[in-house]
């Protein structure tokens, strides 16, 4: 065998087995797809042709669905999360990242270890808290849990990006005349804007897919999107065409923001020090 | 346009030295060259002018006033950083804007000494190029640029003209002199290169060890030099400096060979410095001392002959046109003026 020959093959082996990855990721994903397009009927038959009805699509927004509502409410808690995160994370990044803080490292840790705490633990105290000061079934309690979650996440994924900008560029600033917030808003704010996009991302994503929090703190008022696809169990049984249509409706959201970040999360990764 | 003062200046990083409780008055248009090996704490000594890192003990002084608790900004310096500290995010135009945007220069003056200082650099046709896309010497010169477009109190380069090719240096060197004497500008200059250090410094500072061994003009420093070291460091190819010691007047190598007569007390351990071109060569015979070539090289304009002398070799530059082979016998003649003789143990030099 040639060594030609021998390149083609393992070529054609990973053809076949990104082909069976991909394979075994979408097929939900397409199971869904199909499904969100089907009658109440055709959806349970494994039908592949089938004729394609946006009927559910209305049906979710309809009564006694609401999806409307709860996808405004995971909109705004989703987007005002990441509005709070990214610029508290980063300046607190930037003070872990830059300044001599006394007890940084133990710090950094403790933020760390709120993540490794299962979120079952802290559901309880959380949900009495919040009935205490009138929180619960609000969007603001929503936010503030939220960003509990994300913050730790958000000030160590921001504080990786600001390492990897040199410190030499930022003491030129400094000697070129700029003053501490001049010398952020014009190289380091500008420098690890790849970063801050895709950690807003991540945040966001984390903040709209939610659901522990958002299911024991929410019953009314403040119910976001993925404890609305709850809704769609009823007495005949799941109702697959109309939780399909609602998963979608949740997923849209993300497939653009995958987009996004596939852009920037590699320009975020490779934006190095110019010497 | 200041005078720079340093007063006991000290930087320790925790038991380590960087800068050992250093004085140095630096006039107002001053050309100073620190010199020194690899890790004696120039940057340092930079840095902490500055503004960059806070002195562990001392004063720094710009013009009248004492600035250890100023701002890097408050300071009215410009640096050229040794490893240039660009603005990856900027064109190279924005990057040499970037001190007159910030210190609020009015527009219209901003695009004409942008201009002007890419000229002087002659990075004209890179403009609008970002950092990444430029070759080492290249971003070296914006990060001169970045310095020279604007007219601070005092100049801190750190070996800008390190990464560029040997031609371009010479043309920048003499750019910089040009300017450091038309724009009148305090400037403390870090370098390695010899020539350099010679051609541009009113004076030298040789460091070592985070310790200025001496301060001096560029003839003070490689005619008279006060120390072992300073002799060995200043002067390509360095000083030949040759282990004996002092009998009835003359010097003897450590293998017996007597060499040359000294105004000095005897002593028995010296070492006799003497510069390449401070000995002349003749035919075997004709001259003080025969000894065989180990190695003979042309650099351009003159010759080295390396001559084995008992267990020491000695470097001795030659006329232009010199034509020698390896293993041949020269003879080497001694001058009396420009030796120098130094204690080994102390470093110091021995005068007469
Ligand atoms: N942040 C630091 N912490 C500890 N030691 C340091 C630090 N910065 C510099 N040093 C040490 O201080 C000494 C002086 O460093 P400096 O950068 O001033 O050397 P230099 O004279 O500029 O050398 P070079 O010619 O190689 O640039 C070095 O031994 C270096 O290792
Ligand atoms: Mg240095």
């Amino acid at each position: 065998m040639t060594g030609k020959q021998k390149k083609q093959i393992s070529q054609a082996i990973q053809i076949v087995l990104i082909l069976i990855t991909i394979f075994v990721m979408l097929v939900p994903i397409l199971w869904i797809f199909m499904a969100a397009f089907k009658n109440h009927i055709d959806v349970f038959q494994l039908k592949l042709f089938f004729t394609p009805t946006l009927e559910n699509f209305g049906t979710v927004f309809e009564a006694p669905y609401h999806l409307g509502m709860k996808l405004w409410n995971s909109t705004i808690v989703a987007f005002v999360t990441v509005a709070l995160a990214i610029p508290i994370a980063t300046m607190a990044a930037y003070s872990f990242s830059r300044f001599r803080l006394r007890g940084k490292t133990a710090m950094l840790v403790v933020i760390l270890a709120t993540q490794f705490m299962p979120a079952v633990v802290i559901i309880l105290p959380f949900f009495v808290m919040f009935r205490d000061v009138g929180l619960l079934d609000t969007r603001i309690g929503l936010v503030l849990v939220n960003l509990a979650i994300v913050m730790p996440f958000a000030i160590w994924m921001i504080k990786g990006f600001i390492d990897g900008i040199p410190i030499d560029t930022e003491e030129a600033a400094m000697v070129d005349g700029s003053s501490r917030i001049m010398v952020i808003r014009n190289i380091v704010l500008p420098m690890a804007a790849p970063g801050l996009l895709t950690a807003g991302i991540f945040c966001f994503i984390i903040a709209w897919n939610e659901f522990l929090f958002a299911l024991i703190l929410t019953n009314k008022d403040a119910v976001t999107l993925p404890i609305g696809l709850a809704l769609f169990k009823a007495e005949e049984g799941d109702l697959w065409n109309l939780l399909s249509a609602a998963g979608i409706i949740i997923m849209l959201p993300m497939f653009i923001l995958a987009l996004i970040i596939r852009k920037y999360f590699v320009q975020g990764m490779t934006m190095g020090a110019v010497r | 346009m200041a005078s720079v003062i340093l007063k006991n200046l000290t930087k320790c990083w925790g038991d380590f030295i960087g800068v050992d409780n250093q004085s140095l008055d630096i006039q107002d248009h001053e050309f100073l060259v620190l010199l020194g090996p690899s890790g004696c704490g120039k940057t340092t000594t930079m840095r902490m002018i500055a503004g960059l890192e806070d002195p562990t003990d001392g004063e720094i002084w710009i013009g009248d006033r004492m600035v250890n608790d100023d701002l890097p900004k408050d300071r009215h310096v410009a640096m050229v950083f040794q490893n240039y500290g660009l603005y990856p995010h900027m064109t190279v135009f924005d990057n040499i804007a970037y001190p007159l945007r910030v210190r609020g220069t009015p527009k219209g003056e901003i695009e004409p000494r942008v201009k002007k200082a890419a000229g002087q650099v002659e990075l004209i046709e890179l403009l609008h190029r970002k950092p990444k896309a430029l070759s080492g010497g290249q971003r070296q010169r914006v990060a001169l640029a970045r310095a020279i477009v604007r007219t601070p109190r005092v100049f801190l380069m750190d070996e800008p003209l390190s990464n560029l090719d040997a031609k371009l240096r010479v043309t920048m060197r003499a750019e910089l002199k040009h300017l450091s004497r038309e724009l009148k500008i305090t400037t403390i200059y870090v370098t390695h290169d010899q020539i350099e250090a010679m051609t541009l410094a009113d004076r030298i500072a040789v460091m070592k060890d985070g310790i200025i061994q001496q301060v001096g003009t560029p003839d003070e420093i490689y005619n008279d030099p006060a120390s072992l070291f300073v002799a060995g460091f200043i002067g390509s190819p360095a000083m030949n400096l040759i282990n004996g010691s002092v009998q009835d007047g003359y010097f003897v190598t450590t293998g017996g060979t007597k060499l040359v007569a000294v105004s000095v007390p005897d002593k028995p351990d010296v070492v006799l410095g003497v510069r390449a071109d401070d000995m002349r060569i003749s035919e075997e015979g004709e001259g003080d001392i025969d000894a065989r070539i180990y190695a003979f090289e042309h650099t351009g304009e003159a010759t080295l002959l390396t001559v084995q002398w008992g267990t020491q070799r000695v470097i001795v530059r030659g006329a232009r046109h010199l034509r020698k082979e390896q293993g041949e016998i020269v003879s080497i003649s001694l001058g009396s003026d420009h030796l120098y003789l130094f204690n080994p143990d102390t470093g110091k030099r021995i005068r007469g």
